[in-house]
C-alpha cells in the first residue's frame, strides 16, 4: 500500500513539472517546438503502470491544463482522454515495440491529437494554423526515447528510496 | 466498459466546451479557478522576471548613458508636442463651450506589465499584473504604446486576463481617421490581421488609412489608433468590400501595457464584480447596433 502511495506522488510530481514546462515562457520563435509534455508523461505512465492512469484522471488533468493555459474549457480534457484511451487499447503492442517503433507510434498519437485540436479550433472560427503547428508532434517523437529513459530512471529511483 | 467510460468523458468535455463558448456559468467558474491559481502564474512568471532583472543589472554604463540620452531627446520633443496639445485642448474646450456641446472626456492611464506566462496562442489572451486591488474592472480598455490591444475579460486579485482584439469573437467599433467613416473591426484569430466586413463598396478607403476607435459601444475611449488598412478587395460581388487591416499594437508580444481610466465618467474606477463577464458579447451587440443605423 505504502509503495503505491509513494508512486502516486511520483506521478503527481512529474505532472506538475510537465505543467510548469508547458507554461514557462520562452521566446516566441521557440514556442511551436514545445512538445505536449503533459500528454507524454501520461502516456508513459499508462504504458508502464497501467492501473494508475484512468480516463477520469486524464480528464481531470486536462481540465487543470485548460485552466492554466487559458484554452477552451474541456479541450485538453478531450484530447488527453482520447490519447489515453488509445494507449490503453494498444498497450500490449506498444509496450513491446523497440524504441524507434514506439517513437513512431507516439508521433501518430500526437498527430492524431493535433488533428482533434485543429477540428475544435476550426469550430471556434480560428484560421487554419501554419505548418509550424505540426512541429510539436515531431519534437515529441524525437524526445520520446530519451524522455522514456529519464522518467524510468526517476521512477525507479523514487521506488527504491521507499522500500 | 472502457468504451462506455470513454463516451462519457468525451460527452462531458464536449458539453464543457460548448458551455465555455456560449454559456455563462463555465466562464465564471473558470474565472474563480484562475483567481485560486494566481500564485501559480506568479511562480511561472518568476524566471522571466529574474532574467530581465539580471540583464538590467548587468548592462554597461555606456549603454545606459546612450539610452538615457535618447530618452531625454524623445521626452523633449514629446513635451513640445504636449505644450501644443495643451493649447489645442484649451481652444477645444472654448469652442465646445461656444457650441454648447458636452465637455470632451479625458483619460488617465495606468501602467501595467504582462505576466510572462505561456498561454494557449489560440486563447487570444494575456495576463497583466494588475487586478481588482488596483481598481481594474471588466471591460476596461487596454492599450500599448502604439495602439489598442484589447479589453479586460476577467479580474482577479492581483492579475487580470486581457482579451486581445484578434480574438475571432471580438468586435471593435472603429472609424477611419481620414474620412470619419464608422465601421467595425473584427478579430480574425491572427495577431496581424483584423477584418472589416461592413465597409460599403463605394466607400472612400485607401491602403494605409489609419483606423481609430470611434468610442461607440462605450467600452473603448474614442480616438485611439487601432490599425492600418492593409488591403481592400472590392471584387466580392456583395454590398460590402472586404477590407483587412493590420493592428498597430504588438498583440501578445509586448511587455508593458496601459489601462485606460475615464476621468469624468468614472472618477473612481470601482471594481464591479457583479458585472457580467462576457465583455465581448456586449461590445459585439453594441457594434451591431451601430452597423444597423
Amino acid at each position: 500500500m505504502s509503495r503505491h502511495q509513494e508512486r502516486y506522488s511520483t506521478l503527481v510530481l512529474m505532472l506538475i513539472v510537465a505543467l510548469l514546462l508547458t507554461m514557462l515562457p520562452f521566446t516566441d520563435a521557440a514556442s511551436p517546438f514545445r512538445p505536449y509534455w503533459v500528454g507524454l508523461v501520461l502516456v508513459y505512465w499508462t504504458l508502464e503502470v497501467r492501473e494508475m492512469v484512468s480516463l477520469g484522471m486524464a480528464f481531470v488533468v486536462g481540465i487543470v491544463l485548460d485552466t492554466l493555459s487559458g484554452s477552451l474549457m474541456g479541450m485538453h480534457a478531450l484530447s488527453l482522454v482520447i490519447m489515453i484511451y488509445l494507449v490503453q487499447r494498444f498497450r500490449a503492442r506498444l509496450r513491446f515495440f523497440p524504441p524507434w517503433q514506439q517513437a513512431l507510434s507516439i508521433l501518430a498519437l500526437l498527430v492524431n491529437d493535433r488533428i482533434i485540436q485543429l477540428w475544435i479550433y476550426t469550430l471556434l472560427g480560428e484560421p487554419i494554423p501554419t505548418w509550424q503547428y505540426w512541429l510539436a508532434p515531431l519534437v515529441g517523437m524525437a524526445i520520446w526515447p530519451w524522455l522514456f529513459l529519464l522518467l524510468d530512471r526517476i521512477r525507479a529511483g523514487r521506488r527504491r528510496q521507499k522500500t | 466498459m472502457r468504451t462506455a467510460r470513454l463516451m462519457l468523458y468525451l460527452l462531458m468535455s464536449i458539453v464543457l466546451m460548448a458551455m465555455d463558448q456560449r454559456g455563462q456559468y463555465v466562464p465564471r467558474i473558470r474565472s474563480a479557478m484562475e483567481t485560486a491559481i494566481e500564485p501559480v502564474f506568479h511562480l511561472i512568471g518568476l524566471p522571466a522576471r529574474a532574467l530581465r532583472a539580471i540583464s538590467d543589472y548587468s548592462r554597461s554604463y555606456t549603454e545606459l548613458a546612450a539610452e538615457n540620452r535618447s530618452l531625454k531627446q524623445s521626452r523633449l520633443s514629446q513635451s513640445a508636442e504636449f505644450q501644443q496639445m495643451q493649447a489645442l485642448r484649451q481652444e477645444n474646450r472654448r469652442l465646445r463651450a461656444l457650441l454648447n456641446a458636452t465637455a470632451g472626456r479625458s483619460f488617465d492611464f495606468r501602467f501595467a506589465e504582462m505576466v510572462q506566462v505561456n498561454l494557449d496562442p489560440f486563447s487570444h489572451k494575456v495576463m497583466i499584473d494588475r487586478g481588482s486591488r488596483d481598481g481594474v474592472f471588466v471591460g476596461q480598455a487596454v492599450l500599448d504604446g502604439s495602439g489598442v490591444m484589447g479589453q479586460v475579460e476577467d479580474v482577479h486579485m492581483h492579475m487580470s486576463g486581457v482579451l486581445l482584439i484578434s480574438d475571432p469573437g471580438h468586435a471593435l467599433p472603429v472609424q477611419i481617421a481620414r474620412t470619419g467613416l464608422r465601421t467595425v473591426a473584427y478579430g480574425t484569430g491572427e495577431t496581424v490581421q483584423l477584418l472589416l466586413p461592413t465597409v460599403p463598396q463605394q466607400a472612400d478607403v485607401r491602403r494605409g488609412d489609419l483606423l481609430i476607435t470611434s468610442g461607440l459601444g462605450d467600452r473603448f475611449p474614442p480616438g485611439f489608433p487601432v490599425a492600418e488598412i492593409e488591403s481592400i478587395d472590392r471584387d466580392t460581388g456583395g454590398t460590402f468590400a472586404e477590407v483587412r487591416a493590420r493592428p498597430l499594437a504588438a498583440l501578445g508580444r509586448g511587455r508593458e501595457v496601459l489601462l485606460v481610466v475615464q476621468k469624468t465618467d468614472h472618477p473612481e474606477p470601482a471594481a464591479e464584480p457583479g458585472q457580467p463577464p462576457d465583455a465581448t458579447a456586449s461590445s459585439a451587440s453594441a457594434s451591431e447596433l451601430e452597423t444597423d443605423s
